[in-house]
């Protein structure tokens, strides 16, 4: 047997005038954002993030549908042209907010398994495995509201108001999506529980989607309610969507101010607190 | 070494073969071992505060949710208390949620090694997933209590005294367990994400498409049928007969029968995905 060849070594004592290695942010991102969405397109994770979309659309459509024209009317009632143009802003918000919350998951298991510790002793800035989750998160998102805008569409759906407001839609939603799938990493990587994440995340969805004008208008709701209902974040999304969506009744939500400030406070505070919560809890020693 | 140096220092060592009173397949040592084990998965459970929370806390906002949406339609249609068809979905919706975080919880022993090392032990091998049954019952039961206190603090009453009360009780414990035997048998054979997720949408419809939600007369004609015999509405049915009056008899079959099927087709999947997970 010849001797085995000697391994080139690379290191400081071979080549002395190399550098340090110096990884780029970018290309660390790009690959735990590829660690993240690899596997789902093996173990079937892509199909719960579209049957996620299926079942909201049917969850809240079909049950929905015979009381919604028994109470509220079809298009002379002045709502909305049909339920489908009116609730689907809402299955949309509902299945990417189930496509968000699924970060906080795989944060919690990151955390549990020790890979974020792993993480932290290499030169990764804290916050790149923060963001491949939440890119992944988008990426499933943007699944998401593919298939249930198609879902949309097969219950009467329509956008009214041209390309850039359908762009406006699609934006929206990836970043409520976006923010939403943030927070939920910061709670995961905090309480380090997979298990509970999923119930615990997804049960406050569908409160506030109840509790919103997504569901029904606001007249139908007890009176005592009706500001929390009003203001709640959903609501406010699901009516600056349909804004953005329009319809074909003279008093369809207009696409002004006043319909969007809202929306955009509501980004901007949720921002306001992740920030410093991220600051905490990233720099917290796992 | 040869084996005699070994059966020497043993000896000397005191490390002799115990002869037990019992073999560890004795139906004797079985009950006291699987009352260890199952006190050992409740306390690792109450220590869990985040999941407490969640089993208790969620469901009776969810229950107040609902209540508040669709309180006035139900009573339009049924000229009785939203609240006979409410707290039953919510009760059986926790005893769903929970079920996922009871597969994902065996996982989490499988992959940490603590079944293997129970199948190499002098411990009878049933009380390992028999002790699994024992503390999801009594998850289940904590859960409806609450929901149910939650209930009666809205104006819940029983009507139907106290065995109907009684039985009222059982019947999420029935359905609850059978579901978890459902998710155990997919989690013991899939990945684990896809579990928690599938179980969360598979929950959302069995809640949507039941007649707890609304009155059957509310769904679309074509889906009545789906919606009318599926396990959840059958069990709702059945507890409302139990507090509210009406008739018990048959949905409380046909609950007994769904929840016997679906743990006979999960037996064997589940013996044979436990030893797996055990041995591998």
């Amino acid at each position: 047997m010849s001797a085995p060849a000697q391994a080139p070594t690379v290191g400081p004592s071979v080549h002395p005038s190399r550098e340090k290695p110096r990884p780029s942010m970018r290309e660390q991102w790009w690959v735990l954002t590829v660690r993240f969405i690899a596997p789902t397109l093996r173990n079937g994770e892509l199909i719960t993030a579209i049957g996620a979309s299926v079942a909201f659309t049917v969850g809240f459509y079909i049950p929905f549908s015979t009381p919604w024209s028994h109470y509220v009317g079809g298009a002379s009632s002045g709502v909305s042209s049909n339920l489908g143009q009116y609730i689907t802003p809402l299955i949309t918000l509902q299945a990417v907010a189930f496509a968000a919350i699924s970060s906080a998951f795989r944060a919690a298991t990151d955390s549990l398994h020790g890979v974020n510790r792993r993480f932290r002793s290499m030169p990764i800035s804290p916050l790149t495995p923060v963001l491949a989750r939440v890119s992944a998160s988008v990426y499933r998102c943007c699944v998401g509201l593919a298939v249930s805008v198609i879902c949309g569409y097969a219950i009467g759906f329509r956008f009214h108001r041209g390309a850039l407001c359908i762009a406006g839609f699609c934006v929206l939603v990836i970043v409520i999506g976006a923010v939403l799938s943030f927070g939920a990493d910061l709670i995961g990587t905090a309480t380090r529980n997979p298990e509970a994440m999923l119930p615990l995340l997804t049960m406050p969805i569908l409160i506030f989607g109840l509790l919103s004008v997504g569901i029904q208008p606001l007249k139908m709701f007890p009176h005592w309610i009706q500001p929390v209902v009003r203001n709640q974040p959903i609501s406010q999304f699901s009516v600056a969507l349909r804004a953005l969506a329009g319809d074909t009744t003279r008093t369809a939500v207009p696409l002004t101010w006043p319909v969007v400030a809202p929306t955009l406070a509501w980004l901007l505070g949720f921002t306001v607190v992740l920030v410093p919560a991220s600051i905490i809890v990233l720099s917290r020693r796992p | 070494m040869n084996p005699a140096t070994i059966l020497v220092t043993s000896q000397e060592a005191g490390f002799a073969s115990v002869r037990s009173q019992h073999p560890e397949n004795s139906v004797r040592l079985l009950v006291p071992q699987t009352l260890v084990q199952t006190k050992r998965i409740l306390t690792r459970w109450a220590r869990d505060l985040v999941t407490v929370m969640e089993a208790l806390v969620l469901p009776v906002l969810l229950m107040l949710t609902l209540y508040i949406v669709l309180g006035h339609l139900i009573y339009a249609v049924t000229h009785d208390s939203a609240l006979y068809s409410i707290v039953p979905l919510i009760a059986l919706a926790g005893a769903i949620s929970g079920s996922a975080f009871v597969a994902i919880d065996l996982m989490r022993e499988c992959s940490s090694g603590l079944l293997s090392r129970l199948w190499v032990m002098p411990v009878h091998r049933a009380s390992g997933p028999l002790s699994r049954v024992v503390a999801e019952a009594v998850r289940i039961m904590v859960t409806t209590v609450v929901m149910l206190g939650a209930g009666v603090l809205l104006g819940f009453r029983f009507r139907e005294g106290l065995i109907a009360s009684l039985m009222w009780l059982s019947v999420p414990l029935i359905f609850g367990m059978a579901f978890a035997a459902l998710v155990t048998t997919v989690a013991l054979y899939t990945a684990k994400t896809l579990v928690v997720e599938a179980v969360e949408l598979v929950q959302l419809l069995l809640i949507f498409f039941s007649t707890g939600l609304l009155p059957l007369n509310q769904y679309p004609r074509w889906i009545q049928p789906v919606v009318a015999h599926q396990p959840v509405s059958y069990a709702i049915a059945a507890m409302r007969g139990l507090s509210a009056g009406g008739p018990v008899g048959s949905p409380m079959v046909a609950t007994l029968l769904w929840s016997a099927g679906i743990a006979a087709a999960c037996v064997v999947p589940i013996a044979v995905g436990y030893r797996r997970a055990s041995t591998h």
